[in-house]
């Protein structure tokens, strides 16, 4: 695994992968990835220096615009060409085994030739490779003997080792006892204090514990006491089961299929379905009166305005008429008046008009007209006040 | 050659990433040399209802030589061979004609549009292109007799 990493010499910047998405433009159009050493053509576009020679070996025109074009029309892009493609951030080629590292492509060399744990480097006690992180003073790739299976191992690979090595001591997860790997299958079909469970459980013993109780726990048990009743039922049940099961097919064969309407009938007897019968009855004839009383409401309401609105031009054409009963009063107590005033006799009671329509209201006989008139207006007055 | 891979695999991702209309792609090998493709035929043309299978075969010189498209399943087209190699006559993947910057892409959704105006003046069938010019009816009723016999 050390030896496929990338270290600083087999960079290959084309293969990069990059942080974010790279504009097309900084591309080359033949790789299509972004610009590595870009040059320019006469015609003005940018290419790899790579692409664009191997691109000139096949067919000497311009991958664009298919313009004639020799390697001597090529040369190097702008600087600020180059430096937008060297600023772009890449991950380290060794993320793949774990290298966490995003940089600047330009910075990418310094961090595979100096800090990269995960590039191969020269060990330091042999000639062998070894990855940056592992290197230390001595040298990890002599052979050491495993302790417990007694093979022999790089020293590099005893952790792999360790995790498979069929002599390594593993303790018994039930007992304190120690066993090598491959004896501990065997141990644990044996161990005293493996839990295990009742061997009446299947009938329903709920028992568990260590594998020495067992013998013991059995003795007592009541489940394994009442196991041969138990099974002779749960065999005789299975049977019945099995009976049941095909009786019901046969029936279901033999009855015709029942409607189902039948079934909700016969919960009523006659006389809850006749009291039924009434309430429903009861039930729209009440509807029935609702409906009209609200009709007749309605006509009331109407007769009710009707007649109101009657009265009120009654009331309206009375109200006219005393009005003009009340001016032609008027009317004729001012001719009263002058006439009262041109005689001497009456001239100081003038003033007091009721008094002196009441007194002439006794006399019947002294005036022709005049006490007419004022037994007409002395009703229509008390109803004005009113 | 591992520059072409590259390439090839950037282009495939990109295809995938964001896949045309009617057409989809599925490389044989891993190395992705050799490109199942399936064209369906588009709705206004007269290979409406058919499937096209073709096989796109990338030069390990890829990008610098042109792919090479051939159709598996016959097809009454005036721009591509009648015979057991479907070759199809594209003008873009003539080695002449040919840009490095052109994208897989590009040559498949080409090959689309051709299906759904065929090129008689560029044809490698000529009684075919003939037929195309002078008896159009003549023509779609065989082309859509072989969609029936087929593409289906």
């Amino acid at each position: 695994m050390s030896l496929n990493s990338v270290s600083e010499n087999t960079l290959d910047l084309g293969n990069l992968s990059y942080l974010t998405e790279v504009d097309d433009n900084l591309c080359c159009p033949i790789c299509h990835s972004p610009l590595v050493d870009p040059v320019h053509t006469k015609c003005r576009h940018t290419f790899c220096s790579s692409c664009i020679t191997e691109a000139l070996e096949t067919s000497k025109t311009c991958p664009v615009d298919r313009k004639p074009l020799k390697l001597e029309d090529v040369s190097a892009a702008p600087i600020m060409i180059a430096n937008l493609v060297n600023d772009l951030v890449v991950l380290c080629p060794n993320s793949e085994f774990g290298c966490p590292m995003t940089c600047a492509r330009y910075l990418l060399g310094g961090h595979l030739r100096e800090d990269c744990a995960f590039v191969a480097v020269k060990c330091l006690g042999c000639d062998g490779t070894i990855m940056r992180r592992d290197a230390g003073s001595e040298c990890l790739h002599q052979l050491v003997e495993c302790p417990f299976c007694s093979s022999s191992c790089r020293k590099i690979d005893m952790e792999n080792h360790r995790v498979e090595c069929p002599r390594i001591i593993a303790a018994c997860n039930h007992c304190s006892g120690d066993f090598t790997r491959s004896n501990i299958k065997a141990h644990e079909a044996t161990c005293d204090e493996a839990i295990m469970p009742c061997e009446s459980s299947d009938v329903g013993c709920p028992w568990k514990g260590a594998r020495r109780e067992l013998t013991e726990h059995t003795r007592a048990c009541p489940f394994t006491l009442l196991r041969p009743v138990l099974h002779a039922h749960a065999g005789r049940l299975e049977t019945l089961e099995l009976e049941n099961r095909a009786l019901r097919r046969k029936i279901d064969i033999l009855l015709p299929p029942r409607p189902p309407t039948e079934a909700a009938a016969p919960f009523f007897d006659e006389h809850t379905i006749q009291l039924l019968a009434e309430q429903e009855h009861l039930r729209s004839d009440l509807e029935r009166l609702t409906a009209s009383l609200s009709e007749m409401e309605i006509q009331q309401g109407m007769l009710l305005m009707n007649e109101s609105l009657r009265l009120k031009e009654e009331v309206a054409g009375l109200r006219a008429a005393i009005g003009g009963i009340r001016m032609q009063i008027h009317w004729l107590m001012n001719t009263r008046h002058q006439a009262v005033d041109q005689r001497p006799v009456g001239g100081t009671s003038s003033s007091s008009g009721p008094q002196n329509s009441s007194a002439q209201g006794g006399n019947l006989s002294s005036g022709g007209v005049l006490p007419n008139i004022r037994r007409m207006a002395d009703p229509l007055n008390d109803r004005v006040k009113l | 050659m591992a520059q072409a891979a590259k390439r090839i695999t950037r282009e495939y991702t990109e295809i995938e990433a964001n896949p045309p209309q009617g057409i989809t792609i599925q490389p044989i090998d891993e190395d992705m040399f050799k490109w199942n493709i399936e064209i369906t035929g588009p709705k206004e043309s007269i290979y409406a209802g058919g499937t096209f299978k073709l096989l796109l075969t990338l030069p390990t010189n890829y990008p610098f030589k042109p792919p090479v498209l051939s159709f598996q399943t016959k097809i009454y087209h005036p721009n591509v061979t009648n015979d057991d190699k479907g070759s199809m006559c594209l003008g873009i993947l003539r080695s002449d004609q040919w840009k490095p910057s052109c994208k897989i892409l590009a040559v498949l959704e080409m090959a689309r549009g051709l299906l759904m105006e065929p090129n008689p003046d560029d044809a490698v069938e000529t009684s075919i292109a003939e037929q195309y010019k002078s008896d159009k009816a003549a023509f779609e009723k065989t082309a859509k007799a072989w969609v029936k016999q087929y593409a289906k």
